[in-house]
């Protein structure tokens, strides 16, 4: 936001990726010699906290001035970004319900996985909101140049995501969609993300075409926060199916 | 049978996003002076409604598309053979059809709210309160899904707190009807066609209602479980809290929309033919059903005795049917030479009657600025709205 520098805006972005990553070895470590599944739910919690408060800035959704004049762009944008958290809060009613079944399913057991693969994933996922945080930053201090880099650097790692997930992980796997429930659970699971990954994807592609085309200012600027916190939530999504798919309890026989 | 499930997830996005609008517009385009208790109370359902449908309707979607999944993939997520659990889909599909009776009857119930004082000519009686009940049946309605399932299989230890939490339903549903004969009470009542359908509306959903309790009750659900019992309850509940409101508001909005008055002799007929027919059929089938009568089967053992019974529901069913055909043949008259009908013809106080009917294409040309209470019918000298430059 424009009340602080952008240095110190990134110095925070930076700041907070450094936190999940920590976050992210301490799942993982967890997962290797203490596997309570409390413990593990505790850490995805906190990193989506952080994620939700510092990245997708939860707390402007209540900022809102209600005397503001209906037709001014301040009013138009708190109204666009109630229309947006809405839209997230169905979505995740869906990813709830695969992790029910996912509950249901396979209880504290998970899927046989190349585990290097998954913290792999997970932190291209990570590095790549640490970029779309910076580009929107960026963004907000009207730095186009930065902009157009981090979402190009976002665009990229959103595609080597999608890679590592449907192009070596889905061949790689020792098990077909059709193999019992946990493939089942593991293909609709991974299935459903990423075909959000692919639309936050074309929406990059979206804002990256405008951003060079000078559509956006430091004022106004509500496409790329949209596609931001749309990246973000996606991220958000595999924070919590991250543990699910392959830290969770033990490895079915 | 894939398309069928893809038409569904569609289906589901259209209401998802339609809900969202809703809730935004609600939220934050009302105009300046339009406080939430002085919003049309039908307002308030619909924002009821459109939570719901925001929510819940992606479970369908989901339980739709797993079920896709499974017959295209042979992904076993409810397949036994695969280690998978049959009772996860009624759960999945539940949580969502459950609600999505709300979806169905808080508009309609709603709209009985709405229109019930133009008829009466008396303020609605609790306001805040009968506000408050369509977000409270929204709320519970999440809470009950599994009274469908006591016969299921499902886990045991869930029953009872279902059973508690669907006779919870009650409370708002009772606090609407407290409110609707609170509203009716001494008023002049005028039996305009809608006015029909709306008393009809209330005592067929009181109907509805009543046969609720013996469904939820675990004790008896056990007895009346996909009996001819639960068809009556819910052809009640629906007809109670829908058809009829429904017709009711297309009756009452219909010069709103096309600026012509459907006919009234044959909306009495139309009335006359579909209400008592419905109530016999209704209340039948609740008879069968407490005689033991199974639902989803084409035959049965003469020896029961249910013929006449059968006879008569189809009877009775068939004269709903010609009440709709009249509805039908009601509307091409109208737009033929249908009574014009441009100003306010129900006298109502509702924003949306002072400006000329069939709506501008631009419905108010200025912010209008609420000055009273939606609803102070009968109070001389009170006044809801005012347009700018206005009086």
């Amino acid at each position: 936001m424009a009340h602080i520098t952008k240095s110190a805006a990134f110095r925070l972005g930076l700041m907070v990726f450094a936190a999940l990553a920590v976050l992210t070895g301490i799942e993982f470590v967890l997962a290797l010699f203490l596997n309570v599944w409390q413990l593990l739910l505790l850490v995805a919690v906190l990193k989506a906290g952080l994620v939700l408060y510092y990245y997708m800035h939860i707390y402007r959704l209540f900022e809102s001035d209600p005397t503001l004049d209906h037709n001014s762009y301040a009013y138009k944008l708190a109204t666009n970004r109630m229309g947006l958290w809405l839209f997230f809060i169905s979505d995740s009613f869906i990813f709830g319900g695969l992790m029910i079944a996912r509950i249901n399913l396979l209880g504290l057991t998970h899927p046989e996985l190349n585990q290097y693969l998954g913290l792999a994933v997970t932190s291209i996922l990570l590095i790549s909101s640490f970029f779309m945080n910076r580009a929107e930053t960026a963004m907000a201090h009207g730095d186009r140049k930065q902009f157009v880099l981090g979402t190009a650097v976002t665009l990229t790692l959103g595609l080597l995501f999608l890679v590592g997930v449907v192009g070596v992980e889905w061949q790689i796997a020792p098990f077909g969609p059709g193999d019992g429930v946990q493939g089942a659970v593991f293909y609709s699971m991974t299935g459903f993300h990423a075909f959000h990954v692919l639309t936050g994807v074309i929406f990059l592609v979206i804002i990256l075409r405008n951003g060079l085309r000078g559509r956006y200012s430091a004022e106004k600027h509500w496409g790329v926060e949209a596609c931001a916190i749309y990246w973000h939530f996606v991220d958000v999504v595999w924070v919590f199916f991250y543990p699910a798919l392959y830290l969770v309890g033990t490895v079915i026989q | 049978m894939q398309m069928f499930f893809l038409g569904v997830s569609l289906a589901g996005f259209s209401s998802i996003l339609g809900g969202l609008n809703i809730i935004v517009t609600i939220v934050r385009l009302r105009a300046k002076s339009m406080t939430p208790f002085k919003m049309p109370i039908f307002v308030w359902a619909a924002l009821a409604t459109s939570l719901i449908s925001l929510t819940a309707t992606q479970l369908i979607g989901l339980s739709f598309q797993m079920v896709m999944l499974q017959r295209l993939f042979g992904m076993g997520f409810f397949d036994l053979s695969k280690g998978g659990n049959p009772i996860l889909f009624q759960h999945l599909f539940w949580f969502y059809s459950h609600p999505a009776v709300y979806v169905f009857v808080l508009p309609g119930l709603g709209i009985i709210s709405e229109l019930l004082p133009v008829f009466v000519r008396k303020p609605l009686f609790g306001y805040r309160w009968v506000a408050m009940s369509s977000l409270g049946i929204a709320l519970v309605g999440f809470l009950v899904w599994a009274h469908h399932m006591f016969t299921s299989g499902m886990a045991e230890y869930l029953r009872v707190p279902f059973m508690y939490s669907t006779l919870l339903v009650a409370v708002p549903t009772g606090v609407k009807f407290f409110s609707w004969v609170g509203t009716v009470w001494r008023g002049k009542i005028s039996f305009d066609t809608p006015m029909l359908f709306l008393l009809a509306g209330i005592i067929v959903f009181l109907l509805g209602g009543l046969s609720g309790p013996p469904n939820a009750t675990i004790s008896t659900d056990l007895h009346l479980h996909d009996t001819y019992y639960i068809v009556g309850h819910f052809h009640d509940a629906m007809y109670g809290g829908y058809i009829f409101p429904f017709f009711a508001a297309i009756f009452y909005w219909y010069p709103k929309m096309t600026g012509k008055r459907l006919n009234e002799k044959l909306g009495k007929l139309q009335f006359w033919l579909m209400a008592p027919s419905f109530m016999v059929m209704s209340l039948l089938m609740m008879r069968v059903g407490l005689l033991g009568m199974r639902r989803r089967i084409a035959d049965y053992d003469p020896a029961l005795g249910f013929d006449l019974y059968h006879v008569l529901m189809t009877v009775m069913a068939f004269l709903t049917a010609l009440g709709v055909i009249v509805f039908f043949i009601n509307v091409i008259y109208t737009q033929r030479k249908g009574q014009v009908a441009r100003g306010n013809v129900w006298n109502s106080r509702s924003p949306e009657w002072l400006v000329p009917s069939p709506m501008p294409v631009h419905n108010y040309d200025h912010e209008l600025e609420v000055v009273g209470e939606p609803y102070d019918y009968g109070l001389p000298g009170s006044r809801y709205v005012k347009f700018e430059g206005e009086e």
